[in-house]
């Protein structure tokens, strides 16, 4: 049988004065609403991604009240299409959409970031484009009496003009590599 | 105030670098309505409000303001027919313009990527809000060169509406922009269930989890199938992509067998103002390559 103590609630990782980031929290609060949360759940009731996956928003928003860092490493804040259903139908206001960007932002500062995110960074810097041309499409264009290339900044790299994208790649989303834990440190 | 019946084309990433159709199909449009449309030099990814806003949002800021300012430098409002390039832009155009001291932020550090500075002196409009508002059906009337007799599934998307305290543009749910536009080009909105869910792509998700995201579309298909309409008709090439590649997929590995031709306002909009079908690109789209407009005109007009 299965206890009360033995469940997930109390084996939560609460926040200690070492672990946590004020100044991060501190800006999440400034940010967002989340101490108005009344833990309805009309925000998980109105999920489109819920109702699939295991993103549950009211229980990301009870754990970081409660300053539960795991948050930050848990998979399901990037399961939310951002569809802004609960932010539209939160009795509260406390714009949870928001919140789970808030908290991407800081798992992205640790690193905690999939490879797959990290090679659409990779084509911003390369290319300017979140989604690259390719060899079909540039063939498509002129099929369809369009420029092959568009006026972008990969038509200027092509023509040997880089340098807007060089600053891009040196001032914007330098992805920090994943930090190890405490643990493993020591 | 930018100046009047000109746009600064933004053209983001999935339609010039996938769905090329779409661009030749708003530039059609626009310039039978009347407009100018100008090609933004330089300019790059919006970006995706998804995946680079969940990584840093002051740097989404940062690039959204550059292609800003590439717009102010013309003197043009902005024109996009992507939900998420409008969900960035709009959004960054609104805060920037409010709040002083983030504006002075953004502003410093734009000056790292060149000779930018936002000012606040244009707009940022979706191809939908200009023809179901400036235009509307009233005024697309007299350019109708084809009135088609179809029935469509619209799917409204999710960043052109919400958050509707940022946009202030319609209701997120139960929109009517895009209904009340069709109807005089010829098409039926056919009603679905849970009409206004999202495809399942945005915020990362598509790239994050691929079987998530297939999952919810999933759901979506399902819905709409129920109604068997001809075309589901979107406004996002994102959810262009999505409803493309979903129905593939589904196809694929699920046991189904969808073929809607996925059609975006723009190419609906190119083939009753007179484009030819073949500039429509559904040749190049994997659902419904064969589906013919032509067959279900009623009424053929010389071009005007």
């Amino acid at each position: 049988m299965v206890k009360i103590s033995d469940t997930e609630e109390s084996s939560r990782k609460y926040k200690t004065d070492e672990d946590f980031d004020s100044q991060y929290f501190k800006n999440i609060e400034r940010k967002t609403n989340i101490w108005s949360c009344i833990q309805c759940g009309t925000c998980t009731a109105s999920c489109e991604s819920g109702r699939w996956t295991a993103l549950k928003t009211r229980s990301i928003i009870r754990r970081l009240v409660l300053g539960d860092l795991s948050v930050l490493e848990d998979p399901d804040i990037w399961l939310c299409t951002t569809c802004y259903q609960c932010y539209e139908r939160c009795p509260r206001d406390v714009r949870p959409t928001d919140v789970i960007m808030e908290l991407r932002n800081y798992a992205t500062k640790l690193g905690n970031i999939s490879p797959n995110h990290r090679a659409v960074v990779g084509y911003l810097k390369n290319f300017g484009h979140a989604v690259p041309i390719n060899d079909q499409i540039r063939k498509q264009r002129v099929e369809l009496g369009l420029e092959e290339l568009p006026p972008t900044l990969t038509k200027y790299k092509e023509e040997g003009d880089d340098k807007d994208l060089k600053k891009i790649e040196e001032h914007l989303f330098d992805i920090p590599e994943k930090k190890e834990d405490k643990e493993e440190e020591e | 105030m930018a100046r009047d019946m000109i746009f600064a084309f933004f053209l983001g990433c999935l339609m010039p670098n996938r769905y090329p159709q779409i661009e030749k199909a708003t530039k059609f449009v626009m310039e039978k309505l009347g407009y100018e449309i100008l090609e933004m030099e330089k300019a790059a990814c919006c970006p995706a409000p998804g995946v680079f806003r969940s990584f840093n949002k002051g740097d989404w800021m940062v690039h959204a303001a550059r292609n800003l300012c590439i717009a102010e430098k013309m003197d043009a409002d902005i024109l996009t027919v992507c939900n998420g390039c409008f969900g960035t832009l709009q959004e960054v155009n609104k805060h920037l313009k409010e709040d002083e001291n983030l504006r002075e932020q953004v502003n410093e550090k734009l000056k790292l990527l060149g000779d930018y500075e936002f000012k606040g002196t244009i707009e940022v409009r979706h191809m939908t809000e200009v023809l179901g508002w400036d235009i509307g059906s009233w005024g697309i009337e007299d350019h109708i060169v084809r009135k088609v007799d179809l029935r469509a599934s619209i799917h409204y998307g999710c960043h052109f509406l919400k958050p509707t305290t940022i946009r202030e543009l319609d209701s997120s749910e139960k929109p009517t922009i895009i209904e009340d536009f069709i109807e005089v080009l010829g098409v039926e909105a056919v009603p679905f269930n849970e009409q206004l869910t999202c495809c399942g792509a945005g915020g990362g998700v598509k790239a994050y989890d691929g079987n998530a995201s297939m999952k919810i579309f999933g759901e979506k298909m399902k819905n709409i199938d129920e109604v068997k309409p001809d075309i589901i008709l979107d406004i996002c090439p994102f959810c262009h992509l999505q409803f493309e590649t979903g129905q593939d997929y589904l196809n694929k590995n699920k046991g189904c067998n969808y073929d809607y031709p996925v059609i975006h306002i723009a190419q609906l909009t190119a083939y009753c103002l007179g484009m030819d079908a073949e500039s429509l690109g559904l040749q190049y789209q994997l659902m419904g390559k064969t589906f013919d407009f032509g067959a279900k005109v009623i009424k053929d007009k010389e071009a005007a």
